[in-house]
């Protein structure tokens, strides 16, 4: 469904993104893990393109074009079918929660407001946000931010939803609320690409695994493979790092 | 007090506040309107980074904020008629003033602008709106909120600093004062009796600041 070929990245003459290819089929749930600065937040911001990717190909359906020659139109077609969900939430904050919802689907999509209305208390019942419908952000805790700004991006119904480290910014309390929505979401099918620190999360969660190091896919592996037999000496490191087991 | 220095008092009163509520607050009024404006387009060139008008609009704001505003006001109602354009003195006040209050309010309205944070604007994109919707619907909204005791600041500056038009024979409240002070020999009464009426104005200009960032305000109390 989305895949990207020799995607190459870099922020000034640092190369971020060496060569990168992956994919990601529909209802599938992947994980990216891997140490910080490793390239994984700058592939999901490149593949949304909210950073400028240097060179590589992006396939989406049936549409494939060379990621440096994309339009803005056709950038913005694609946005319309990506969903983000981002580290520090995000959320409009000059506008309610409701209206965050809604926003994309008013403004953006144009339907009509009755409709939209209906399809936001219906996703922000399920992250059990609709008694805050009418918060600002500034109002809310961390947890309960993220899960408006989960709201906000599955209202379109997305193909993709692409989360960046969402629970980073979040004590443990609040990383297991917004964790527990993103299973539920998981086992309704919704495709996901989440970066992410939290093993226990990718492991019962994602269906693949991609481990990055030093801006490349070091191991692209079924999430049991890679938690139980890791191939890579450098995915046994890290995994020996994360989950305290130094033996 | 004297009775004749009451009497002065109470009968310059109607007359102080007539040059107030005709010239001053109109003087005052005009030019925030025509300043807000030019300021807003001002900052709107240099945040969309409009090539040959951002370097046009910092040259700008750098002539215009490096000048006294006295000595602009001089140009334009004493130096201009010299090139042939002749002008009355209340709108080369408000030519003036305008010009001079834009490069600082633009300053406050660029930089309230890029106040906003960057994930505002990518949180905009990636819900599929465009750059206009973005703007007018996220950033402006909140950089509004962020400009807004600056700019009223401004416009409490403005309402003072106008008394500065006297100085190019614009009869304002201020120059009013003047001249009963000189026909009566009262100036220490008259001033501070016009320094009064400027004070009220400003009282009332701060209480209704208060009550405008109240309604700005997004952060509404508790609902449960």
């Amino acid at each position: 469904m989305l895949e990207v070929k020799n995607l190459r990245c870099s922020y000034g003459t640092n190369q971020v993104l060496k060569d990168i290819n992956f994919r990601v089929d529909k209802g599938e749930v992947i994980a990216i893990v891997g140490s910080s600065g490793s390239g994984k937040t700058t592939l999901l911001r490149s593949i949304s393109f909210l950073h400028k990717a240097d060179g590589g190909t992006i396939r989406f359906f049936d549409f494939e074009k060379e990621i440096t020659r994309l339009k803005s139109a056709e950038i913005r077609q694609l946005r319309m079918r990506l969903g983000y969900v981002f580290q520090n939430f995000n959320l409009f904050r000059n506008m309610t929660v409701r209206q965050n919802v809604m926003e994309g689907l008013v403004t953006a999509r144009h339907m009509d407001k009755e409709e939209a209305r209906k399809i936001t208390d219906e996703v922000l019942k399920k992250v059990d946000m609709l008694g805050r419908a009418e918060y600002y952000p500034d109002q809310l805790s961390g947890g309960q931010q993220q899960r408006a700004a989960i709201a906000r991006s599955i209202a379109f119904r997305p193909d993709v939803l692409l989360l960046d480290e969402p629970t980073s910014s979040l004590d443990p309390e609040l990383t297991r609320e917004v964790l527990n929505i993103l299973t539920r979401l998981a086992a309704e099918g919704i495709t996901m690409v989440v970066v992410t620190h939290e093993m226990e999360f990718a492991r019962n969660v994602a269906d693949r695994v991609i481990f990055m190091e030093g801006g490349v896919v070091v191991e692209d592996a079924p999430a049991a493979e890679f938690f139980n037999r890791p191939r890579q000496e450098a995915a046994k490191r890290f995994l020996r790092t994360v989950t305290g087991d130094f033996g | 007090m004297s009775e004749r220095l009451w009497e002065i008092l109470i009968s310059s009163l109607p007359n102080l506040l007539l040059y107030c509520v005709k010239v001053t607050i109109p003087l005052t009024a005009c030019i925030y309107a025509l300043s807000l404006v030019l300021a807003f387009l001002l900052a709107l060139v240099q945040v969309l980074n409009i090539r040959v008008l951002n370097r046009a609009a910092r040259i700008y704001v750098w002539l215009f904020r490096g000048t006294p505003l006295i000595v602009q006001m001089y140009i334009i109602f004493f130096g201009l008629p010299s090139v042939g354009i002749t002008l009355d003195a209340f709108p080369s006040a408000v030519i003036a003033f305008s010009l001079n209050y834009a490069a600082y309010m633009s300053e406050t309205i660029r930089a309230s602008i890029q106040a906003v944070p960057e994930g505002q604007t990518e949180a905009g994109y990636m819900i599929g709106l465009n750059y206009f919707q973005i703007m007018t619907r996220i950033v402006l909204p909140q950089a509004a909120k962020i400009a807004f005791p600056t700019l009223f600041g401004s416009l409490i500056g403005l309402t003072k600093d106008s008394s500065l038009a006297a100085s190019i024979t614009v009869v304002e409240m201020f120059k009013a004062a003047q001249q009963i002070a000189a026909k009566t020999f009262e100036p220490m009464a008259l001033y501070c009796e016009v320094a009064l009426i400027y004070l009220l104005l400003n009282t009332v200009l701060t209480s209704l600041q208060r009550y405008l960032e109240k309604r700005l305000s997004w952060r509404q109390p508790a609902v449960d």
